[in-house]
């Protein structure tokens, strides 16, 4: 097989990052003269254009007056700016951050927990199976508007419909993995002596960690999913709030810059996971000299 | 009769002599609709310290018997008594080592941590620990292995690695799974020197299934010979030997030669009848 060197690889993504980015910015441009060759859909009132969305950014992140000021931050605009607007960039961002971070923290370690329980218990999970399967059949996102108006319209709300569709995706391969765990090892485990504690914690864990990681970075975008619709459903703050002020407003610009902002988050996210993934997985990378 | 048979002389041990002790022993497996009688009436006693192959071709139902000493399977029928003591299923006895046919080293461990995983689990003091992992590690040749992971290593070091897992917590009764079938016949006959030099100075009770005939002349005091399914022992041989012994010149001696074609045969009808079962 071929190599490609990295610098060819990059070039390459500059390059289509590029088109796209012009294809965005000017393509609708040629709508009068090309009609047949530029669909409606580019029109900037839909979809906005780089060039808006930039100066957007700028305005709702305070860094620059809607007259396109640069907002300095010694003279206080800056921090004027953000307090007239409690719903800002920058807190929303925070807020929606925080709620994500609570709704994935509380859903692995429940999915988890419940995962190994069920997944070593065949008593339990036989008893539980049909629930969980009746349970799993709910498209979760549907519960959400009775999750707020259980839990109001703070944070709660959003941390609950987070967990809910973070915990049972979790749950599902924590327990695959428990229960595909090679007899060999829990069996080696107790000749040596092992009680049931000591297998739980230094085999079963273990070896289910794979399994839980290859949730993990499905389980972030899904926790973001969750904070998002909750905040569109109901919400004084954050960024789903953001794009549905926008989008009263008509303002594509406004929704596009929420929308960017949840791409470099979700993205720093998965980043992290995969950090993490390749320091507690690091034995399977090692790969035989044979 | 076979001159070299050795009921007379097992009769002769006493009875604190005996270290494991087999009990008409029988195993039945459901398999579907139909039963599978795996193991029938196998009684047998081993002494404390010696070297016994139980030898057969594959569902021969030797395995099994292993697995029931070293209580993973609960038996049919018969009993298992080890130092007088009853064998409870499920219950691993203490002293007891095992070793895998397929190395079972856990895949998220080192080596180094691997080999003392025995003695974490029974809360010896972490410089203790590190100062028995670097022995045994010498001991099998893994010298700068310690910080590397299983899947970096072959397959005749994992299988070191796995030995020294077993005997770090230094087991009285050894029960050996073809533990060196899956190796290539050379870092088989090391695999052989490096147990045979423990063995001598351990002097460890040893239950070491095979279907290699060589193998099991070369390591043991005895061979017990099982039949084709159902399982019952066929015939005992004593493999005499001089210790210590050099895993390869004791293949070119004529008494080796003798032993191995004499035992060759009852073998060989075992596994026709095997292959047609």
């Amino acid at each position: 097989m071929k190599t490609y060197s990295t610098l060819n690889t990059i070039g390459w993504q500059v390059l289509i990052c590029a088109i796209v980015l012009s294809v965005w910015q000017w393509g609708h441009d040629l709508h009068t003269t090309l009609p047949w060759l530029v669909p409606d859909l580019l029109d900037p009132y839909f979809i906005s254009k780089p060039s808006m969305i930039w100066s957007n950014f700028l305005i709702q992140s305070c860094l620059t007056s809607k007259l396109g000021v640069v907002n300095g931050w010694f003279n206080g605009d800056f921090a004027k700016c953000l307090a007239r607007n409690e719903n800002n960039l920058w807190a929303a961002t925070a807020i929606t951050l925080k709620n994500t971070f609570f709704g994935f923290v509380t859903g692995v370690v429940s999915g988890f927990i419940a995962g190994l329980i069920l997944g070593r218990s065949d008593r339990l999970s036989a008893i539980f199976q049909p629930f969980i399967t009746a349970v799993n059949s709910i498209p979760r996102i549907a519960l959400a508007p009775i999750i707020v108006l259980a839990f109001g319209i703070g944070d709660m709300s959003k941390i609950v419909t987070s967990w809910i569709v973070v915990v049972f995706l979790v749950f599902f391969n924590t327990f695959e993995g428990a229960r595909s765990i090679d007899e060999g090892f829990t069996n080696a485990a107790r000749l040596l002596g092992a009680s049931e504690w000591q297998i739980t914690r230094t085999v079963v864990i273990p070896s289910t960690m794979a399994w839980v990681f290859a949730s993990l970075t499905p389980a972030i975008s899904f926790a973001l999913i969750g904070v998002i619709v909750g905040e569109f459903i109901g919400a004084e703050r954050g960024i789903g709030r953001l794009i549905i002020e926008s989008e009263a407003r008509g303002e594509a610009s406004g929704m596009m810059v929420a929308v960017v902002v949840l791409m470099l988050v979700g993205v720093v996210l998965s980043a992290i996971i995969w950090r993490l993934q390749a320091y507690l997985l690091r034995w399977q990378r090692q790969r035989s000299a044979e | 009769m076979s001159a070299l048979e050795t009921s007379e002389a097992l009769a002769s041990h006493s009875p604190a002599d005996r270290r494991v002790e087999v009990k008409g022993l029988s195993k039945s497996f459901q398999l579907a609709r139909t039963t599978i009688e795996a193991v029938r009436d196998v009684s047998f006693d081993v002494r404390r310290g010696e070297f016994v192959a139980l030898l057969g071709p594959s569902g021969s139902g030797k395995s099994t018997v292993l697995n029931m000493i070293a209580s993973l399977i609960r038996p049919s029928g018969g009993e298992i008594l080890i130092d007088g003591k009853r064998v409870v299923p499920g219950k691993a006895t203490p002293d007891v080592g095992y070793v895998f046919q397929r190395d079972t080293l856990f895949p998220w461990r080192t080596v180094g941590d691997n080999i003392g995983y025995g003695l974490e689990l029974a809360g010896v003091p972490a410089q203790q620990r590190k100062e028995r992992i670097a022995e045994c590690v010498a001991q099998a040749g893994l010298k700068g292995f310690e910080n590397a992971y299983p899947s970096a290593l072959s397959g005749g070091m994992r299988q070191r690695a796995a030995l020294m897992r077993t005997l770090i917590v230094e087991p009285q009764i050894l029960l050996m799974d073809e533990p060196f079938g899956a190796l290539d016949t050379h870092t088989k006959i090391d695999m052989h020197e490096v147990l045979l030099r423990i063995w001598e100075r351990e002097q460890q009770t040893v239950l070491f299934v095979t279907h290699d005939l060589g193998e099991a002349l070369t390591l043991a005091d005895r061979i017990i010979l099982f039949s084709a399914r159902p399982g019952r022992i066929k015939d005992m041989f004593t493999v005499d030997f001089a210790r210590p012994r050099d895993a390869v010149k004791v293949r070119e001696t004529p008494r080796y030669a003798e032993l191995f074609q004499h035992i060759w045969h009852s073998l060989g009808e075992e596994f026709v009848k095997g292959r047609s079962a």
